[in-house]
């Protein structure tokens, strides 16, 4: 039997779940005949518990919309500035870019990208996304590595019957996921509405060889079938009965198009 | 002025992937500073090291707990070079703490359910409060695994220290933390 001093570094990784099976039950094991243990780590517990559960709680705090200008400009500032280079839109970006000349000329297209999605969001979706596809994708992308990076989701794993529940109930969109999805190499993580389009677009997450790949739905949009390169990711688009599909992914270009032509031919 | 290299040589694939990370290490360097704008200046010097050291990035390798650990060192330079002892973290004394047996309240509380205790009231902005009343070296050992979910690992080399020092930093500050909410509710007044 253990003693309570040969506890204290087990205390923390059985609490966490990390302990392997037989150091698990050692500690269980004293736990029972040990009432002062037992109480340190159901307080402990208690405090990793509660921390979890208020985990978004905890998280609302945005960094500020002038923080995210300053870290997205300081690869392009010019060479005699700071950060050392000169501004140079990446051109396969920079016509649809120009066409929605409103924004700050200082801001490159990459980061409007992965930044204005939190600063200015909807907005912008609806209004220079319907001139250009490849600013569609490329916002989608970056929403894509944000809802991923953020919510540490390739670890989760949603039932299909949640997400149809889901997307029934927030998208009046009755769906039937892809019955099969293993055959395509796709395991399915999870769905949430994307918070970056003030919730108004649909994010199916899936994995693919372990990394992840998004399903983006818009509602009432119709868009020319395309796949498209955009920010080191592919993006495949098409459109079914007046909703435009997106699916994003880092695999290679014919995997995605694999993908998408297995989402497109299985999902009713 | 000779111009820097480096920052060229940032993917714009690297650079959106390191972006999305903005506001959680914002958040982290928040809880740091406990300053608005000194964790402005933090985040913002992490993201320019970053850049400036993109090719130093293990592809493959977790990006953000790759910028959490620029954030913390960037922290902690700050710390040595403003020589500020308030902030410091004092390794020794917090380890020695650490080792310290728990304080008698938690033995006390046997016939306690301490989850209902806390689970059922709690508000976010106490919980909130009473992290952000930790000493430094709990708080953000506690950010790093609850909040951020890194491993032992992540936060080992984030902080420069041993990971069973992650791991009885991690007890010791939820520890502190549940006799500090306990205190809060009227029952245990």
């Amino acid at each position: 039997m253990l003693k309570c001093d040969a506890l204290d570094p087990l205390v923390t990784p059985f609490i966490d779940g990390e302990l392997p099976v037989a150091d698990r039950r050692a500690v269980e094991d004293h736990l029972f005949a040990c009432a002062p243990c037992h109480s340190r780590i159901a307080a402990e517990q208690a405090v990793r518990d509660l921390i979890r559960a208020q985990r978004a709680a905890l998280c609302t705090r945005p960094a500020p919309d002038a923080l995210h200008a300053r870290c997205a400009e300081l690869t392009r500032r010019p060479a005699s500035d700071e950060a050392g280079r000169p501004h140079v839109a990446p051109s396969h970006l920079a016509p649809s870019y120009r066409a929605g000349a409103r924004w700050p000329t200082r801001l490159a297209p990459y980061a409007l990208a992965a930044s204005l999605v939190l600063g200015v969001g909807g907005a912008f979706l609806y209004q220079a996304t319907d001139r250009s596809a490849r600013l569609l994708a490329a916002e989608l992308t970056a929403d894509h590595l944000k809802c991923f990076a953020m919510n540490s989701a390739l670890g989760t794993h949603q039932a299909p019957a949640a997400v149809e529940r889901s997307m029934a109930s927030t998208f009046d969109w009755r769906m039937h996921l892809p019955d099969d999805p293993a055959s395509a190499g796709l395991e399915l993580v999870g769905a949430r509405p994307c918070l970056y389009a003030e919730g108004k677009i649909a994010h199916i997450m899936y994995r693919h060889d372990g990394h992840p790949v998004s399903l983006f739905m818009l509602p009432k949009t119709a868009r020319a079938e395309e796949l498209i390169e955009v920010l080191g990711h592919e993006a495949s688009i098409w459109c079914v009965n007046n909703r435009t599909f997106v699916l994003v992914s880092r695999e290679p270009r014919r995997v995605v198009q694999r993908m998408a032509s297995f989402v497109q031919a299985s999902m009713r | 002025m000779k111009p820097r290299q480096g920052l060229g040589q940032v993917s714009p694939a690297f650079e959106a992937e390191a972006l999305a990370s903005l506001d959680t290490l914002y958040r982290a360097a928040l809880r740091l500073t406990r300053v608005p704008a000194d964790a402005e200046d933090l985040v913002q010097e992490t993201f320019l090291k970053a850049f400036r050291s993109a090719d130093r990035f293990e592809p493959g390798t977790n990006l953000r707990a790759w910028l959490f650990t620029i954030l913390h060192n960037t922290a902690r330079n700050r710390v040595r070079d403003r020589a500020r002892d308030t902030v410091a973290i004092d390794s020794e004394i917090v380890d020695r703490a650490a080792d310290a047996p728990p304080p008698a309240g938690a033995r006390a509380g046997a016939a306690e359910t301490p989850e209902t205790l806390l689970l059922r009231e709690t508000l976010a902005p106490e919980l909130q409060a009473a992290i952000d009343a930790l000493p430094d070296a709990f708080r953000q050992a506690i950010w790093l695994r609850d909040v951020e979910e890194f491993s032992y690992a992540e936060i080992a080399q984030m902080l420069s220290i041993p990971i069973g020092t992650v791991m009885s930093r991690i007890s010791r500050g939820r520890h502190l933390l549940f006799e500090r909410l306990k205190d809060l509710r009227p029952a245990n007044a």
